[in-house]
């Protein structure tokens, strides 16, 4: 039986308790962006972009702004004699960098909806590698998160992998960005699409920082 | 009744201001309440003394014969040097305060019990080394079996919060039993009081020090220790626990800021980093030298004072 599970501690571990089930629910909205996100995008780069598109940015930009208030609720939580000063400063800066992904999800869709871009063909196959792999960081970066909850994943092996996934994002990044500048585009559309894919690629830069973050508290509680 | 209370202002002083080094970094890192904290060492201080305060009484009641005013003028000494001490900003003991006090009436009276004041200053240089081995020693074991147990983030940081409020408590008891003899053993030696009435009354009267006028004192100090990271800070409390119930037992009222001093030194060993800056050391080193040195002649000077008579020629 677990520390948390037991009977005679459960009066000390209930705030804490409301945390992790916080902290689980959080994640779980994060996942829900991503998905929107990816949904969202993917019409963008078929050139289907209609309605649903619109509707799938507004519901990214939903799920963004309720993690926001379950941040504020864990904040509010926490300081409310939850946890020791030290779990209390990780998780509090380890949310605020995580919720720096989802904004990007937002800015990315904005962008494109704002500006109304259009993905030229030639690099739709570039873009649709380096959202893949920024996405699939984004997802070990969420398994790391929660093995800190759960001691279930190994924590090193992950931060191995994300690390290597963000050195190719950045390889793909230069590529498409080298790719769009020997282009006939039109200069201004050049310049639109190159923040455009710097933006996307801070995805996975973000999913590298925070992965070292949970590596980093998580060796802090090694004595 | 009126020497009495001199022993009650020096467990009231001695419960205010040796508070912090049991609850300090609980209440400072604000995972209990100033009020949970203060009721819980109180109560813990209070058992410590009645059950197992009397070998530290018997101690200093033995190193000289006094009478009430002698007990009551050790008192005053005492208190006067760790307020003084505390004024210079020094670190200071009420036990080494208590038995400078003892130390003049007893060179005054031309009677004492060396044997036992050797074994005193013997304990006195024990008690941050013994502060800084149990310090290495527990690190080193409870750190091997905090690691086997492999907890998450949430799992360690409650099994910390629970163990420094019992390491507190624990820490508590330890104060009680040591200490409880600074306050009322000299009016033990004095005829004054029965050893359970001295027991009680010093267990009392520190626990009020600690309830009326230790909030302050909990919270700057303890940020000191809040400052180690929480496992380390579990680790000074315990030794400091350890180190002062080990002197309980052996019946010498030793200094927990001292017992403090040398657990936070030796988790630096450990972590092989610097814990304790040079000054400090400094500092305690001096405060270690005099106050015994200040109380025995503030102790020596009232003594004279109070017998000084108008001789008409």
């Amino acid at each position: 039986m677990g520390v948390q599970e037991d009977p005679l501690f459960g009066f000390f571990f209930k705030k804490q308790r409301q945390i992790e089930a916080l902290i689980d629910s959080y994640l779980e909205n994060l996942r829900m962006t991503q998905q929107r996100f990816s949904e969202a995008l993917e019409l963008c780069l078929d050139h289907t972009a209609n309605g649903t598109f619109t509707f799938l940015t507004e519901q990214t930009h939903k799920f963004e702004s309720r993690a926001d208030d379950i941040r504020e609720e864990i904040t509010t939580l926490m300081y409310s004699k939850a946890l020791l000063p030290e779990s209390r400063e990780d998780i509090m800066t380890l949310l605020e960098e995580v919720d720096a992904i989802p904004r990007i999800f937002e800015r990315v869709l904005y962008m494109i909806k704002m500006q109304k871009l259009s993905i030229p063909d030639s690099i739709v196959p570039d873009i649709n590698k380096l959202v893949s792999i920024s996405l699939a960081c984004f997802d070990l970066m969420l398994e790391q998160v929660e093995s800190l909850s759960k001691r279930s994943g190994n924590i090193r092996a992950l931060v191995a992998t994300i690390d290597r996934n963000e050195s190719e994002c950045d390889h793909i990044e230069r590529r498409i960005i080298t790719k769009i500048f020997d282009s006939d585009l039109e200069p201004f559309l050049k310049i639109q699409l190159k923040e455009l894919i710097s933006c996307v690629g801070e995805i996975s830069d973000q999913a590298d920082r925070v992965s070292k973050r949970v590596n980093i508290i998580s060796m802090k509680r090694r004595v | 009744m009126v020497a009495l209370l001199a022993g009650i202002f020096l467990g009231w002083s001695l419960g205010a201001n040796d508070a912090s080094n049991v609850f300090g970094s609980a209440v400072a890192s604000r995972m209990l309440k100033f009020w949970t904290a203060a009721i819980l060492a109180s109560l813990f201080v209070l058992i410590g003394a009645l059950l197992q305060g009397h070998a530290g009484i018997e101690t200093l009641k033995d190193l000289t014969r006094l009478d009430l005013e002698q007990a009551a003028i050790c008192s005053v000494s005492a208190a006067l040097t760790v307020t003084m001490m505390t004024v210079l900003a020094l670190p200071v003991s009420t036990s080494q305060a208590v038995v400078g006090g003892i130390l003049g009436m007893g060179l005054l009276n031309r009677q004492l019990d060396l044997e036992g004041l050797g074994k005193v200053v013997l304990c006195w240089f024990g008690t941050p080394i013994g502060g800084v081995v149990i310090a290495v020693l527990l690190y080193k074991a409870l750190g091997g079996i905090y690691n086997y147990l492999r907890m998450n983030l949430f799992q360690s940081d409650g099994v910390l919060r629970i163990a420094l409020i019992i390491a507190g408590a624990y820490a508590a008891y330890a104060l009680g039993a040591n200490n409880v003899a600074n306050v009322t053993a000299v009016f033990v030696g004095a005829g004054q009081l029965s050893a359970f009435a001295a027991l009680l009354v010093g267990g009392l009267s520190i626990g009020l020090g600690i309830l009326t006028y230790s909030r302050r004192v909990m919270e700057t100090v303890g940020r000191r220790l809040v400052r180690l990271d929480p496992f380390s800070a579990l680790v000074v409390v315990l030794a400091e626990a350890i180190t002062v119930h080990i002197y309980a037992f052996i019946g010498v009222p030793v200094s927990t800021s001292q017992a403090v001093v040398g657990a936070v030194l030796g988790v630096g060993i450990v972590k092989g980093i610097e814990t304790v800056k040079k000054r400090t050391l400094l500092n305690i080193l001096v405060g270690w030298f005099f106050t015994p040195l200040v109380a025995t002649l503030i102790a020596m000077g009232l003594y004279v004072v109070i017998h000084l008579r108008y001789m008409p020629y």
